[in-house]
Protein backbone atom coordinates (compact mmCIF):
# COMPACT_ATOMS: atom_id res chain seq x y z
CA UNK A 1 0.00 0.00 0.00
CA UNK A 2 0.99 2.99 0.21
CA UNK A 3 3.24 2.82 2.99
CA UNK A 4 6.46 1.35 1.76
CA UNK A 5 7.53 -0.12 4.89
CA UNK A 6 11.71 -0.38 4.58
CA UNK A 7 11.51 -2.81 7.43
CA UNK A 8 9.91 -5.96 5.21
CA UNK A 9 12.52 -6.92 2.16
CA UNK A 10 10.69 -6.41 -1.44
CA UNK A 11 8.12 -8.96 -2.62
CA UNK A 12 6.72 -9.63 0.62
CA UNK A 13 4.93 -6.95 2.34
CA UNK A 14 1.51 -5.83 0.95
CA UNK A 15 3.44 -3.35 -1.30
CA UNK A 16 5.84 -5.97 -2.78
CA UNK A 17 3.24 -8.35 -3.61
CA UNK A 18 1.49 -5.86 -5.56
CA UNK A 19 4.36 -5.34 -7.94
CA UNK A 20 5.07 -8.62 -8.36
CA UNK A 21 1.19 -9.61 -9.39
CA UNK A 22 0.82 -6.53 -11.46
CA UNK A 23 0.51 -7.69 -15.24
CA UNK A 24 -0.66 -10.87 -14.05
CA UNK A 25 -3.86 -12.80 -13.90
CA UNK A 26 -5.94 -12.48 -10.69
CA UNK A 27 -8.38 -13.54 -8.87
CA UNK A 28 -10.31 -10.87 -6.60
CA UNK A 29 -12.79 -11.74 -4.54
CA UNK A 30 -15.64 -9.60 -2.71
CA UNK A 31 -17.08 -9.02 0.60
CA UNK A 32 -20.51 -10.52 -1.72
CA UNK A 33 -18.91 -13.10 -2.75
CA UNK A 34 -18.57 -12.29 -6.75
CA UNK A 35 -15.54 -13.05 -7.73
CA UNK A 36 -13.46 -11.12 -10.58
CA UNK A 37 -10.69 -12.74 -12.67
CA UNK A 38 -8.65 -10.46 -14.89
CA UNK A 39 -5.48 -8.84 -15.61
CA UNK A 40 -4.12 -6.90 -12.83
CA UNK A 41 -3.46 -2.81 -13.89
CA UNK A 42 -3.37 -1.14 -10.81
CA UNK A 43 -4.18 -0.95 -7.59
CA UNK A 44 -4.17 2.08 -4.75
CA UNK A 45 -3.88 2.67 -1.47
CA UNK A 46 -7.71 2.16 -1.00
CA UNK A 47 -7.19 -1.20 -2.59
CA UNK A 48 -9.34 0.37 -5.36
CA UNK A 49 -8.39 -2.18 -8.14
CA UNK A 50 -8.33 -1.38 -12.37
CA UNK A 51 -8.43 -4.62 -14.12
CA UNK A 52 -8.41 -5.18 -17.55
CA UNK A 53 -10.29 -8.33 -19.92
CA UNK A 54 -12.48 -8.95 -16.49
CA UNK A 55 -14.74 -12.17 -16.51
CA UNK A 56 -17.02 -12.01 -13.59
CA UNK A 57 -18.42 -14.74 -11.45
CA UNK A 58 -21.76 -15.22 -9.09
CA UNK A 59 -21.77 -18.21 -7.17
CA UNK A 60 -18.97 -20.07 -9.45
CA UNK A 61 -21.00 -19.01 -12.71
CA UNK A 62 -19.75 -17.08 -15.28
CA UNK A 63 -22.13 -13.79 -15.65
CA UNK A 64 -20.36 -11.23 -17.77
CA UNK A 65 -17.09 -10.00 -19.67
CA UNK A 66 -15.74 -6.54 -19.12
CA UNK A 67 -13.00 -5.01 -21.27
CA UNK A 68 -12.07 -2.87 -18.62
CA UNK A 69 -13.42 -2.39 -14.67
CA UNK A 70 -12.68 -0.04 -11.88
CA UNK A 71 -13.49 -2.17 -8.67
CA UNK A 72 -13.83 0.39 -5.41
CA UNK A 73 -11.45 -0.87 -2.62
CA UNK A 74 -13.93 -0.93 0.04
CA UNK A 75 -15.10 -3.93 -0.96
CA UNK A 76 -12.41 -6.32 -1.60
CA UNK A 77 -11.85 -9.17 0.26
CA UNK A 78 -8.94 -10.16 -1.54
CA UNK A 79 -6.65 -10.57 -4.46
CA UNK A 80 -5.04 -13.42 -5.38
CA UNK A 81 -2.55 -14.65 -8.25
CA UNK A 82 -4.30 -16.78 -10.63
CA UNK A 83 -2.99 -20.10 -11.23
CA UNK B 1 4.35 0.97 -6.24
CA UNK B 2 6.38 -0.10 -9.18
CA UNK B 3 5.63 2.62 -12.29
CA UNK B 4 4.56 0.88 -15.26
CA UNK B 5 6.51 2.34 -18.53
CA UNK B 6 4.13 5.07 -19.41
CA UNK B 7 1.00 3.27 -18.55
CA UNK B 8 -2.24 5.09 -19.25
CA UNK B 9 -3.64 3.74 -15.78
CA UNK B 10 -0.90 4.75 -13.75
CA UNK B 11 -3.49 4.20 -10.70
CA UNK B 12 -7.20 2.27 -10.64
CA UNK B 13 -9.00 6.39 -11.01
CA UNK B 14 -7.58 6.92 -14.53
CA UNK B 15 -9.23 3.77 -15.96
CA UNK B 16 -12.25 6.12 -14.54
CA UNK B 17 -10.61 9.41 -16.33
CA UNK B 18 -10.49 7.51 -19.59
CA UNK B 19 -13.94 6.64 -19.29
CA UNK B 20 -15.49 10.39 -18.84
CA UNK B 21 -18.21 11.37 -21.55
CA UNK B 22 -18.62 7.89 -22.34
CA UNK B 23 -21.51 5.30 -21.75
CA UNK B 24 -20.77 3.81 -18.39
CA UNK B 25 -22.15 0.27 -16.35
CA UNK B 26 -22.13 0.72 -12.68
CA UNK B 27 -22.92 -1.67 -10.51
CA UNK B 28 -23.75 -0.57 -6.87
CA UNK B 29 -24.24 -2.34 -3.86
CA UNK B 30 -28.46 -4.22 -3.40
CA UNK B 31 -28.35 -5.63 -6.87
CA UNK B 32 -28.78 -2.34 -8.38
CA UNK B 33 -27.04 -1.42 -11.88
CA UNK B 34 -26.83 2.14 -13.61
CA UNK B 35 -26.21 2.85 -17.58
CA UNK B 36 -25.65 6.08 -18.43
CA UNK B 37 -23.39 8.96 -19.81
CA UNK B 38 -20.49 9.59 -17.11
CA UNK B 39 -20.29 13.26 -16.51
CA UNK B 40 -18.63 13.94 -13.81
CA UNK B 41 -16.75 11.76 -10.56
CA UNK B 42 -14.20 12.31 -7.75
CA UNK B 43 -11.65 10.22 -5.93
CA UNK B 44 -14.62 8.91 -3.37
CA UNK B 45 -16.65 7.58 -6.68
CA UNK B 46 -19.30 10.00 -6.38
CA UNK B 47 -20.56 10.56 -9.66
CA UNK B 48 -22.56 12.10 -12.01
CA UNK B 49 -24.74 10.35 -14.81
CA UNK B 50 -26.88 11.68 -17.65
CA UNK B 51 -29.25 9.67 -19.48
CA UNK B 52 -29.82 7.16 -16.76
CA UNK B 53 -31.29 3.88 -17.02
CA UNK B 54 -31.34 1.90 -13.39
CA UNK B 55 -31.78 -1.35 -13.04
CA UNK B 56 -33.05 -3.25 -9.89
CA UNK B 57 -32.68 -7.11 -9.33
CA UNK B 58 -34.92 -8.55 -7.38
CA UNK B 59 -35.11 -12.31 -6.51
CA UNK B 60 -39.09 -13.15 -5.77
CA UNK B 61 -38.99 -16.72 -3.55
CA UNK B 62 -42.56 -18.25 -4.59
CA UNK B 63 -42.62 -21.78 -3.15
CA UNK B 64 -39.53 -23.50 -4.95
CA UNK B 65 -38.94 -21.66 -7.74
CA UNK B 66 -36.60 -18.65 -7.37
CA UNK B 67 -37.45 -16.04 -9.51
CA UNK B 68 -35.05 -12.67 -10.65
CA UNK B 69 -37.32 -9.91 -11.85
CA UNK B 70 -35.77 -6.54 -12.84
CA UNK B 71 -37.02 -3.10 -12.19
CA UNK B 72 -36.15 -0.53 -14.32
CA UNK B 73 -36.14 3.42 -14.62
CA UNK B 74 -34.64 6.06 -16.16
CA UNK B 75 -33.73 9.35 -14.99
CA UNK B 76 -32.22 12.40 -17.04
CA UNK B 77 -29.26 13.07 -14.44
CA UNK B 78 -27.89 11.67 -11.23
CA UNK B 79 -25.75 11.77 -8.52
CA UNK B 80 -24.58 8.64 -7.23
CA UNK B 81 -22.92 8.59 -3.77
CA UNK B 82 -19.36 7.03 -4.11
CA UNK B 83 -19.66 4.30 -0.91
CA UNK B 84 -22.45 2.19 -2.74
CA UNK B 85 -20.58 1.73 -6.15
CA UNK B 86 -18.70 -1.23 -6.15
CA UNK B 87 -17.68 -1.73 -10.33
CA UNK B 88 -17.09 0.82 -12.80
CA UNK B 89 -16.86 -0.81 -16.46
CA UNK B 90 -17.16 0.81 -20.16
CA UNK B 91 -20.86 -0.22 -21.30
CA UNK B 92 -20.73 -4.40 -21.01
CA UNK B 93 -20.64 -6.16 -24.16
CA UNK B 94 -22.33 -9.59 -22.82
CA UNK B 95 -24.74 -10.67 -20.19
CA UNK C 1 8.09 -3.61 34.84
CA UNK C 2 7.47 -6.15 32.23
CA UNK C 3 8.23 -5.05 28.71
CA UNK C 4 4.82 -5.20 26.89
CA UNK C 5 4.39 -7.06 23.25
CA UNK C 6 2.53 -4.45 20.63
CA UNK C 7 -0.20 -6.53 18.65
CA UNK C 8 1.44 -5.44 15.59
CA UNK C 9 5.16 -7.00 17.03
CA UNK C 10 3.13 -9.78 17.63
CA UNK C 11 2.28 -10.11 14.72
CA UNK C 12 5.51 -9.63 13.10
CA UNK C 13 6.79 -12.64 14.93
CA UNK C 14 4.47 -14.61 13.24
CA UNK C 15 6.01 -14.06 9.77
CA UNK C 16 7.19 -16.82 7.81
CA UNK C 17 4.54 -18.75 10.43
CA UNK C 18 0.93 -20.55 9.82
CA UNK C 19 -1.31 -18.18 10.83
CA UNK C 20 -5.40 -18.75 11.17
CA UNK C 21 -7.36 -15.56 9.82
CA UNK C 22 -10.86 -15.08 10.95
CA UNK C 23 -13.04 -12.16 9.59
CA UNK C 24 -16.07 -10.23 11.14
CA UNK C 25 -18.07 -12.36 8.79
CA UNK C 26 -18.65 -16.11 8.30
CA UNK C 27 -15.53 -16.88 6.68
CA UNK C 28 -12.12 -18.14 7.52
CA UNK C 29 -7.97 -18.07 6.12
CA UNK C 30 -5.57 -20.12 7.19
CA UNK C 31 -1.87 -19.72 5.76
CA UNK C 32 1.38 -18.65 6.19
CA UNK C 33 2.43 -15.00 6.51
CA UNK C 34 4.47 -13.21 4.25
CA UNK C 35 4.11 -9.92 5.64
CA UNK C 36 1.56 -7.20 6.60
CA UNK C 37 1.38 -3.46 6.43
CA UNK C 38 0.13 -1.04 9.08
CA UNK C 39 -3.78 -1.68 8.33
CA UNK C 40 -3.02 -5.51 8.82
CA UNK C 41 -3.62 -5.74 4.88
CA UNK C 42 -1.92 -9.30 4.82
CA UNK C 43 0.33 -11.51 2.44
CA UNK C 44 -0.86 -14.95 3.16
CA UNK C 45 0.76 -18.11 0.84
CA UNK C 46 -0.49 -22.04 0.25
CA UNK C 47 -3.80 -20.47 2.22
CA UNK C 48 -7.05 -21.90 2.08
CA UNK C 49 -10.18 -19.97 2.70
CA UNK C 50 -13.22 -21.60 4.82
CA UNK C 51 -16.51 -20.61 3.90
CA UNK C 52 -18.94 -20.55 6.22
CA UNK C 53 -21.04 -23.66 4.61
CA UNK C 54 -17.59 -25.92 4.92
CA UNK C 55 -16.53 -25.61 1.55
CA UNK C 56 -12.83 -24.58 1.31
CA UNK C 57 -10.67 -23.25 -1.61
CA UNK C 58 -6.61 -23.21 -1.84
CA UNK C 59 -5.10 -20.43 -3.22
CA UNK C 60 -1.30 -19.98 -3.67
CA UNK C 61 -0.70 -16.06 -2.63
CA UNK C 62 -3.41 -13.69 -1.74
CA UNK C 63 -3.08 -10.39 -0.37
CA UNK C 64 -6.08 -9.85 2.38
CA UNK C 65 -7.97 -6.93 2.51
CA UNK C 66 -7.40 -6.02 6.29
CA UNK C 67 -10.65 -4.29 6.64
CA UNK C 68 -12.68 -7.32 7.71
CA UNK C 69 -10.41 -9.23 9.45
CA UNK C 70 -11.66 -10.05 13.45
CA UNK C 71 -8.60 -11.99 14.88
CA UNK C 72 -5.18 -13.76 14.16
CA UNK C 73 -4.19 -17.07 15.83
CA UNK C 74 -0.71 -17.82 15.42
CA UNK C 75 0.20 -21.31 14.48
CA UNK C 76 -3.89 -21.80 13.75
CA UNK C 77 -4.91 -23.94 10.75
CA UNK C 78 -8.03 -23.22 10.43
CA UNK C 79 -11.53 -25.11 11.65
CA UNK C 80 -10.66 -28.19 10.13
CA UNK C 81 -7.64 -29.23 13.24
CA UNK C 82 -9.70 -28.04 16.37
CA UNK C 83 -7.41 -29.97 18.89
CA UNK C 84 -9.43 -31.72 21.65
CA UNK C 85 -11.90 -28.92 22.74
CA UNK C 86 -14.35 -30.99 24.15
CA UNK C 87 -12.45 -32.23 27.36
CA UNK C 88 -13.99 -34.42 29.50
Amino acid sequence: MENGNTSQSEGKDPSGFLGEITGNPVIVKLNSGVVYKGELQSVDGYMNIALEKTEEYVNGVKRRSYGDAFVRGNNVMYISADS
Amino acid sequence: MPEEESAPVAEPLDLVRLLLDEIVCVKLRGDRELKGRLHAYDGHCNMVLGDVEETIYVVEDEGDEEEVKTVSRKSEMLFVRGDSVVLIAPQARSS
Amino acid sequence: MASQLLPLELIDKCVGSRIWVIMKGDKEFAGTLVGFDDYVNMVLEDVTEFDYSGDHTKLKKILLNGNNICMLIPGGEGPVALPSSSSP
